[in-house]
């Protein structure tokens, strides 16, 4: 069976709840101001202006600024407002619908030609007759035009809700695009594919029916509608398990490590008859929050992440301190409990072919400050504005001829193919189990520790108490090794099977 | 609004029309400027003049699609200013250029449309717009057609049948025959002519077509610039020696002239 089929049904309810959802709400703000857009020129030109100045704003970052705009908005305002989650992804993804559903609307009615309106006004129509019976009839087919294009935005768009902690089939296609598992991004790429055909199908069966003044195509439109409702919702409600518990919630960000340690904890958790949920493809400061506020019970993360993320401090202190005042600070600010370290570091490192370091005689990064500038590096998408750049460049005086961002899956590609001579890695990188590179040493210490940490929810100490036998359990070589099983090109395993391998190589599995 | 009635600003109701002192400006432009008209019953009124003269703004001063500024408009003795505007154009006719027709309402609704503002049952609205058909020689098999279906002279049937549709006294027709071609446009107008005869109605047709106006008009009145420049029978203003009456009526007369001279 291809791998995320089995969460499937549920991402594909969550998806099209959400669309449709987001889609509800963009009408209602759309519709009243389409109404009153005739005879209001600025209105109109006001309305579209910042409808289009939105829609300039790629999808993924409005889902993302939406979380501090929440989180402002909880602390202005003292009410529970969740910032993750489905609150944020509706309201990104209905501001996302809203100019299809304005052009259209706006369109549609200025598209009335004068003479009908005049013959109206003529014949003494009254002012809600000639909206309801002419204007708006006549523009019918433009304004379901309009709904059609933004319900296929929204579907397409709602797949990088996912980034936010909302349920979606972009679980599958993010979890899959890290694990290099193209059966699984093929599964929900065609799924919210599908999705968005069937929905925009059924809505030009509507609009044909609207157009020609005839029944039996909005009403075929309605139906397939329906049906696709009852059908998801039905199938989605069948594959659930039994348990009416919720689960506890794994949340994972987007990287292999994550999805395989989630995997181990799952099936600990399971075989003790605790129903357990992986909520994949986090965003990397996300996952805290999820985590903090109880949105998630359990997850993975990193002391030199935290250091600076969540205690928001740049200074380098010794490692030990830093574990200790992380446990510390993150129970009293977050309530958030450091159920176990779990004995592998996953630090940001810089990486070299090794024919190349050899030549040039790199072995450490004040090696590399050297050479640096004749040299191309390539770093995953956020290392460039994130404090541990800053103190490596300030601490080696660090120059590159240039400077590109990757995805973190092709970066080990770029340095392979020469696109590349210096890339960011990780120290528990698959890929480095793999590939000829050298990891460069931060021989001046410029790098906060990267203890990786199962961190968990405020209020679930019985979650840390089962979970401290993790404690000092997993070395870096074996998760490399783990790594790499999931990372590599060829007989790849999939995260679970990763996990079970890592069960029995370290001992956790009973 | 409405000034007090004097024994002079209240004209009597055999009148079908009378506007007083009309003056109307648009958009800070002045369009109209001191209309006295007065339309007796049963006359056939071509309301003609160059572009911009005025023609279409006065005809919808009459139902209220637009405001004097000064001035007041009476329909059958009464003041159109003291009339609820909706019920005023219910009980007129009016037809434009095209037809005017709604698009997504076939032939027989748009026929139908003020006795279905009106209440009418359906049946009955049907019925009323088979008779218009066969009135003005519309085949039935158009009833369930659209207007985008139709020829330019079928739709320019289709918009007069509309406007006769509740027996109107006074129809409003801003130049209704257009688009059309010379020929459709002689034999509609024709048509109208004997509708306008048979029904007793009191007809303010604004055209372009000075052939048609001179020669079916009970009434020419004549717009330049605002102001009425000429009123009476068409053979009178034909005669008129304004500059403006002539430059209008010079040419079509000099082709009759041609075209009789032709004929012998």
């Amino acid at each position: 069976m291809i791998a995320g089929w089995e969460t499937l049904p549920s991402a594909l309810a969550a998806h099209l709840a959400i669309s449709a959802a987001a889609l509800a709400l963009a009408l209602l703000v759309a519709t009243p101001l389409v109404l009153l857009m005739p005879g209001r020129p600025w209105l109109r030109r006001t309305v579209m202006g910042l409808a289009s100045v939105v829609q300039t704003v790629p999808a993924l970052a409005l889902l993302a600024l939406f979380f501090p705009l929440l989180v402002l908005l909880r602390n202005l305002t003292g009410l529970p407002v969740p910032s993750l989650g489905l609150l944020p992804s509706l309201l990104a993804l209905a501001l996302y619908a809203l100019l299809p559903l304005l052009r259209g609307g706006a369109g549609g009615l200025a598209a009335v030609p004068d003479s009908v309106r005049d013959a109206a006004r003529a014949i003494g129509m009254s002012a809600s007759q000639r909206l309801f019976h002419v204007e708006l009839s006549l523009a019918a087919p433009v304004v379901m035009g309009g709904v059609r294009t933004a319900a296929v935005w929204t579907i397409g768009a709602a797949t990088l809700a996912t980034m936010v902690g909302q349920e979606s089939l972009g679980d599958l296609i993010f979890a899959g695009l890290q694990l290099q598992d193209w059966q699984q991004v093929l599964l929900g790429c065609v799924a919210a594919a599908a999705l968005a055909l069937i929905v925009d199908g059924a809505l030009g069966w509507c609009q044909r029916g609207i157009a020609e003044r005839r029944w039996a195509p909005a009403a075929k439109g309605l139906v397939l509608l329906g049906l696709l409702a009852v059908g998801v919702t039905g199938w989605w409600l069948h594959s659930r398990p039994a348990t009416q518990v919720r689960p506890v919630l794994i949340g994972t960000k987007t990287f292999s490590e994550q999805y395989i340690l989630a995997e181990l904890i799952a099936a600990d958790l399971r075989a003790a008859g605790q129903p357990t949920g992986v909520r994949s493809g986090l965003g990397s400061g996300i996952a805290f929050q999820s985590l903090a506020a109880g949105g998630i019970d359990i997850s993975i993360d990193y002391t030199g992440t935290l250091w600076t993320q969540a205690l928001g401090r740049s200074d380098v202190v010794p490692r030990a301190d830093m574990l200790r005042i992380l446990t510390e600070q993150l129970k009293s600010r977050y309530g958030v409990t450091v159920a176990a370290r779990l004995g592998f570091e996953n630090a940001y490192a810089l990486a070299m072919r090794r024919a190349d370091a050899e030549r040039l005689g790199v072995r450490s990064i004040s090696d590399l400050a050297r050479v640096s500038a004749k040299l191309k590096l390539a770093t995953d998408l956020e290392f460039l504005s994130r404090a541990e750049w800053m103190a490596m460049r300030s601490a080696y005086g660090l120059e590159f001829a240039s400077m590109r961002a990757f995805t973190p899956v092709l970066m080990v590609a770029a340095l392979k193919d020469g696109a590349a001579d210096v890339i960011t890695a990780y120290s528990s990188d698959g890929a480095l189990a793999g590939a000829d590179f050298v990891l460069l040493t931060d021989d001046r210490g410029a790098l906060p520790a990267y203890d990786a940490l199962l961190l968990v929810a405020p209020g679930r100490d019985d979650l840390a108490r089962r979970l401290a036998r993790y404690d000092g359990r997993i070395s870096v070589d074996a998760m490399r090794i783990a790594n790499w099983q999931a990372d590599r090109p060829t007989s790849k395993r999939s995260p679970a099977e990763a996990a079970r391998w890592l069960a029995t190589e370290t001992g956790l599995q009973r | 609004m409405a000034s007090a009635p004097t024994a002079a600003s209240v004209p009597p109701p055999e009148l079908a029309l009378a506007l007083t002192g009309v003056t109307l400006a648009l958009g800070g432009h002045p369009v109209l400027a001191g209309i006295d008209l007065v339309v007796r019953q049963g006359q056939f009124v071509a309301l003609v003049g160059a572009s911009g003269a005025g023609k279409s703004s006065l005809l919808r001063l009459i139902n209220r699609m637009l405001e004097p500024d000064a001035g007041t408009v009476a329909v059958h003795g009464a003041d159109v200013a003291g009339l609820d505007a909706m019920q005023l154009r219910r009980g007129i006719g009016y037809a434009v250029q095209g037809g005017g027709l709604f698009p997504h309402w076939t032939v027989a609704d748009n026929i139908a449309a003020v006795p279905w503002l009106l209440g009418w049952p359906k049946p009955k609205r049907m019925e009323r717009a088979a008779e218009l058909m066969a009135m003005l020689e519309l085949p039935p098999h158009l009833a369930q057609r659209f207007p985008g279906e139709l020829s330019g002279g079928q739709a320019s049937r289709v918009g007069l049948a509309r406007a006769l549709a509740v027996s109107p006294r006074l129809l409003l027709l801003d130049e209704p025959f257009g688009a059309l071609d010379p020929e459709t446009r002689d034999e509609l107008g024709d048509r109208l002519l004997a509708l306008h005869r048979a029904q007793g109605l009191t007809t303010i047709m604004v055209t372009h077509d000075l052939a048609d106006a001179l020669l079916r008009a009970d009434l020419m009145v004549v717009l330049d610039g605002g102001r009425v420049v000429a009123c009476g029978p068409p053979a009178e203003v034909a005669a008129d020696q304004h500059p403006a009456v002539q430059n209008l009526v010079a040419t079509p007369l000099a082709q009759a002239r041609a075209l009789a001279g032709m004929g012998k």
